[in-house]
C-alpha cells in the first residue's frame, strides 16, 4: 500500500505535564476495538502492525489499526487533559478490554510512551506499547473530497450480491477484485473469477466526483460492508486522485482500501442478450433443491443439473428437474415447479455457484434464462432489473 | 472386526533393468552394469547391477557419481520398450497365481494368494514356485516377501536381496519389524529418520510405543497410521487396477543446471505439457498442481496450489507451475538439476465452460490437435513462439531423459500411492 512516509511523532505530552490522561466507556472502546481490529494484520515482519494506534484529541480517542491492505479506524467520545498517542498489541487490549464491566475506563499514558495504564472498576493493567514513529500515516477524507455518498443498507447488500463471485486466487489479481463503476448518479458492482459474472447496479444518494471505474479487493469490500452494518449514517466515498486508494466514512468510522491496478474484463459483453429458453422458478424452492442436490453431487465433480419441461397449457406452466449423482453415494432428484417459456432444455452447473446466487437474491422469483447446455446461463431475480449473475455450465468433456 | 487373515506376497526383480541387459548380452555377466545414461551425462542411476553397487553405485545417485566410483562400469542408457516387454511377462506369469495381482511399478508387485493353500500350497511354496517360473521363464531373479500385508511383505522382500525370500509368519509381524532401523518402512524418508533420531527413536520396534503427541510434530496427520505400521497393521488391499489414479507427474533431471529464467521456463513447459497430454489420454483433470525442484546440492524442495476448477490443459498449468517455482527460487537462488511438475485431486471427463474467451473450450480443442499431432510426429513439434527453442533443445537432451525408463515409473508418470 502507498502510504506517506510517516511523520516523526514520538508519544508527546505537553511539557510539565506527566501523563497523558482519559476516560472513555468501556461499551464504546470494546465496540471501536472490535472494529478496528479486523484490520490488525495477523503476521508481519513490522511489529507495529499488530499494534492498535490509540491517539488523543480534544475530546475524543481515536483507534486506528493497518495491515497495508486496509486501514480501519474509530472515534469515540474521551475526556482527555492532552492530546498524545501510542500503539499497544492490539490482541490484548482487545480481550482485556472485552473482559472488563460495563463502567468507565481510565488511560494513563506514561511520557515515555511505552506503557498504558487502564484501569476500570477493580481491575487495572499496564500494557508495553511501541512507538507511533513506524505506524503508517493513514488519509482521511478531508470535506469536499467525496466522491460519492450512499446508503450502507443499499451498499452492504450490494457487495453481498457481488463480492462472492470475485476469484479467490491471485491467478489473475484483477479478477480478485471488484469493479466499483461510479456513472451518472449510479454505482455498479461487478465481479467474475472466470467461471461466473455478477452485476449490480443501484443509485447512489449523491455523485460528486467525476465518472469513474475502480476495482477494489473483494475482501476489503466485504471488510467494509461488514463494519458499516451497523451504521446508520450515510457512507462517504473518496477515491484519491492517483486512484491507489479508496476511502470510506460512516458515523465515526473510516475505512482505507489499497486498489487493483489492472484493466478489469468488459463484463457486459459477456452478459448473453438472447435466449432460448426461461424458467421463472420460486427462488426457496429452488434454492432448497439445489442444496439437496449439492449433497450428492459432492462427489462427482459438484456437478447439479437443471432440466426445464414446458408444461402443456396455461394451468401446467411448467417444471425444473434439479439432480446430482455420484457412482459411490447416490442420485436424487427434486421436482421444481416453474413456468417455463420455450423449449425444453438442460444445463449443469457448479452446485457451488448455483446456491451461492440463489442464497444472496432477495425477489422470491428468480429466472434462469438459457440458450443451450454448453453457453452461459443467466439468473435473474425476477421484477429486480438491477441485478444479474452470469454462471458458465460444466460439460462432460469429449477426450 | 478382526479381518480375516490375508497372504499377501511382494515380488521385486531383483536390478531389473541391468538384468535385463545381461540376459540379452551375457558377455555382461559378471561386470558391473549400470543404467542411466552414458559417462559424462547428467542423469541419474536408474538400476546398477550387484556387481556394481559393490563400487557404491546405487539407484538415483547422478551418473557422474556412479562413474567416479566404478570408473569401469558398463554404461547403458536403457530401452525402456524392452524393459516394458519382460515386465509384461513377468506380470503374465504371477497372473498365473492369483487374479489379484497389483503391478507397482515395472519390476515390482503385489499378489495377494490368501485362501489358495489347497491350490498352491503353503505360502512358502507358492513363493518358491514363482522364484522358480520367473528364474526358467524369463532368466531373471525376483526377491520375495510373503506376510499378511503389503507392508510387512515390502519390507521382507528387501530383507535377503538378491534372490530373497522372506516369510514372516502370522502374529510375528511385529516382532519382525522391531529391531529394524525406523528409515526401513516405506514413508518414513531421510528427514523424518533424522527427526526421529534426534527423538531418540532409532527402530520401528521404538516407534510402535510412541505416544501420538510426540511423533505428531514429525508425521502430522499421519502420525496415528505411522505407529500402527511400525506395529505391522496395515490392512491396504491389493487392488488389481492399481487405484484409481491419484496424481499424475513428469519430471527431469537436466544435462546441465539451469540457472537461466528462460531455461527453466522452457523446461517447465515441456513438463507441464506432458503431465497435460497425459492426463487428456487419460481423460482426466486436475485441480492442484504442484512442482518439485532439485538444486545442484540436490535439495529438495516442493509447493503446491489449488486451482480454481480443474484442467488439463498445459496453457492453465504452465502459470501456476511458473509462478510457484519462481517463489521457490525467491526463497532460494541456487542451479537447478531436476523440476518436475505433478497434477492432483484428479477427476475425469468434466469440464467447467470458463466466461472469458471461450478459453478452455479453445484450448481443449487445441490441445486435441497438439496430440494428434505428437502421436504422428512425436514431441516438441508445437511449442508457443515465445519458448521456440524448445525444439532444438529438446533433441540434445532427449537421450538421458530419464523419464523413458525410470525404475519408478510408478512415482514418475502415473500414480502416487
Amino acid at each position: 500500500m502507498c502510504y506517506n512516509p510517516p511523520s516523526s511523532k514520538y508519544v508527546r505530552t505537553n511539557e510539565g505535564n506527566p501523563a497523558v490522561k482519559l476516560s472513555c466507556k468501556q461499551e464504546e472502546l470494546q465496540r471501536a476495538l472490535s472494529h478496528v481490529s479486523r484490520a490488525v494484520s495477523r503476521k508481519s515482519t513490522l511489529p507495529v502492525l499488530a499494534n492498535v494506534l490509540l491517539k488523543t484529541d480534544d475530546s475524543s480517542l481515536k483507534l486506528a489499526a493497518t495491515n497495508l491492505e486496509i486501514a480501519i479506524s474509530a472515534t469515540i467520545p474521551a475526556e482527555t487533559d492532552q492530546p498524545g498517542e501510542t500503539t499497544v498489541r492490539a490482541d490484548l487490549l482487545t480481550e482485556f478490554v472485552a473482559s472488563l464491566p460495563n463502567d468507565s475506563v481510565k488511560f494513563e499514558l506514561d511520557t515515555a510512551g511505552q506503557s498504558l495504564a487502564l484501569e476500570c472498576a477493580r481491575s487495572k493493567a499496564h500494557i508495553k506499547g511501541l512507538n507511533t514513529d513506524d505506524f503508517p500515516e493513514l488519509p482521511a477524507i478531508e470535506d469536499g473530497q467525496v466522491t460519492a455518498t450512499i446508503d450502507p443498507r443499499v451498499l452492504r447488500e450490494m457487495v453481498g450480491q457481488v463480492a462472492f463471485a470475485a476469484a479467490t486466487d491471485d491467478s489473475r489479481p484483477v479478477l480478485a477484485g471488484v469493479l466499483c463503476e461510479f456513472q451518472g448518479g449510479k454505482l455498479t458492482l461487478a465481479a467474475a473469477d472466470g467461471f461466473r459474472l455478477s452485476v449490480r447496479s443501484a443509485d447512489l444518494t449523491e455523485q460528486t466526483g467525476e465518472d469513474m471505474s475502480i476495482v477494489v479487493p473483494a475482501r476489503s469490500l466485504q471488510e467494509l460492508a461488514r463494519i458499516i452494518a451497523d451504521q446508520e449514517e450515510a457512507v462517504q466515498l473518496w477515491v484519491t486522485p492517483n486512484q491507489s486508494q479508496l476511502l470510506a466514512r460512516s458515523g465515526s468510522i473510516e475505512f482505507l482500501t489499497r486498489l487493483i491496478d489492472g484493466h478489469f474484463p468488459d463484463f457486459r459483453q459477456i452478459i448473453p442478450q438472447e435466449w432460448e429458453t426461461r424458467a421463472v422458478i420460486g427462488r426457496e424452492d429452488f434454492l432448497a433443491a439445489a442444496r439437496r442436490a449439492k449433497l450428492f453431487a459432492q462427489s462427482n465433480n459438484d456437478i447439479v443439473k437443471i432440466q426445464v419441461q414446458p408444461g402443456e397449457d396455461e394451468l401446467d406452466p411448467g417444471i425444473a428437474r434439479v439432480s446430482a449423482q455420484a457412482a459411490e453415494t447416490g442420485d436424487n432428484e427434486d421436482a421444481v415447479e416453474a413456468s417455463i417459456e420455450g423449449n425444453e432444455s438442460q444445463i449443469a452447473f457448479n452446485g457451488r455457484y448455483l446456491t451461492d446466487i440463489l442464497g444472496v437474491i432477495r425477489t422470491g422469483d428468480v429466472a434462469l434464462e438459457m440458450t443451450s447446455a454448453n453457453a452461459a446461463g443467466v439468473i435473474r431475480p425476477v421484477g429486480d432489473t438491477e441485478f444479474t449473475h452470469v454462471i458458465m455450465p460444466m460439460v462432460i468433456g469429449s477426450s | 472386526m478382526k479381518q480375516p487373515e490375508r497372504t499377501i506376497i511382494h515380488a521385486d526383480l531383483d536390478a531389473f533393468f541391468a538384468a535385463a541387459e545381461v540376459r540379452r548380452r551375457p558377455e555382461l555377466r559378471g561386470k558391473p552394469v549400470i543404467i542411466g545414461g552414458k559417462p559424462g551425462g547428467r542423469g541419474v542411476v536408474a538400476a546398477a547391477s550387484y556387481e556394481a553397487r559393490r563400487f557404491g553405485v546405487r539407484s538415483a545417485m547422478p551418473i557422474s557419481q556412479a562413474v567416479r566410483l566404478c570408473p569401469d562400469g558398463v554404461y547403458l542408457s536403457g530401452d525402456g520398450s524392452y524393459y516394458r516387454e519382460l515386465s509384461d511377462q513377468f506380470r503374465a506369469i504371477l497372473l498365473d497365481f492369483t487374479d489379484l495381482v497389483e503391478m507397482v511399478s515395472v519390476d515390482e508387485a503385489y499378489l495377494d494368494v490368501s485362501h489358495s493353500e489347497r491350490t498352491l500350497g503353503t505360502p512358502r511354496q507358492a513363493a518358491e514356485s514363482i522364484k522358480q517360473r520367473v528364474r526358467d521363464e524369463l532368466e531373471l531373479v525376483v526377491s520375495l516377501g510373503v506376510s499378511t500385508s503389503r507392508l510387512v511383505s515390502k519390507i521382507a522382500s528387501d530383507m535377503d536381496k538378491p534372490d530373497g525370500l522372506c516369510v514372516v509368519d502370522p502374529g510375528t509381524e511385529a516382532a519382525f519389524l522391531a529391531d529394524l532401523p525406523v528409515g526401513k518402512m516405506p514413508g518414513i524418508g531421510p528427514k523424518a529418520v533424522e527427526r526421529l533420531h534426534a527423538s531418540g527413536v532409532r527402530t520401528l520396534g521404538q516407534l510402535a510405543h510412541m505416544p501420538l503427541p510426540v511423533i505428531e510434530p514429525i508425521f502430522g496427520k499421519r502420525a496415528d497410521q505411522i505407529v500402527l505400521r511400525a506395529q505391522g497393521i496395515d490392512d491396504k488391499p491389493v487392488d488389481p487396477d492399481g487405484g484409481p489414479t491419484k496424481s499424475i507427474s513428469h519430471e527431469r533431471t537436466f544435462g546441465e543446471d539451469l540457472t537461466e529464467p528462460e531455461d527453466i521456463r522452457r523446461e517447465l513447459y515441456r513438463l507441464a505439457e506432458s503431465t497435460g497430454r497425459d492426463m487428456r489420454q487419460k481423460g482426466l483433470q486436475g485441480s492442484v498442481v504442484a512442482v518439485k525442484l532439485r538444486y545442484a546440492d540436490f535439495e529438495t524442495v516442493g509447493k503446491q496450489r489449488r486451482l480454481l476448477g480443474p484442467t488439463n490443459a498445459h496453457q492453465e498449468i504452465m502459470p501456476v507451475a511458473e509462478k510457484l517455482v519462481e517463489e521457490l527460487l525467491n526463497t532460494r537462488r541456487a542451479p537447478v538439476r531436476l523440476l518436475g511438475v505433478r497434477m492432483s485431486t484428479l477427476t475425469s471427463g468434466v469440464l467447467q465452460l470458463s466466461l472469458f474467451d471461450q478459453q478452455a473450450q479453445r484450448q481443449q480443442k487445441l490441445n486435441q490437435a497438439i496430440d494428434q499431432l505428437t502421436e504422428r510426429h512425436g514431441k516438441g513439434l508445437i511449442t508457443p513462439g515465445n519458448l521456440r527453442s524448445v525444439s532444438q533443445q529438446r533433441s540434445e537432451s532427449r537421450e538421458d531423459d530419464p523419464d523413458t525408463y525410470d525404475r519408478r515409473t510408478g512415482e514418475r508418470r502415473g500414480r502416487d500411492e
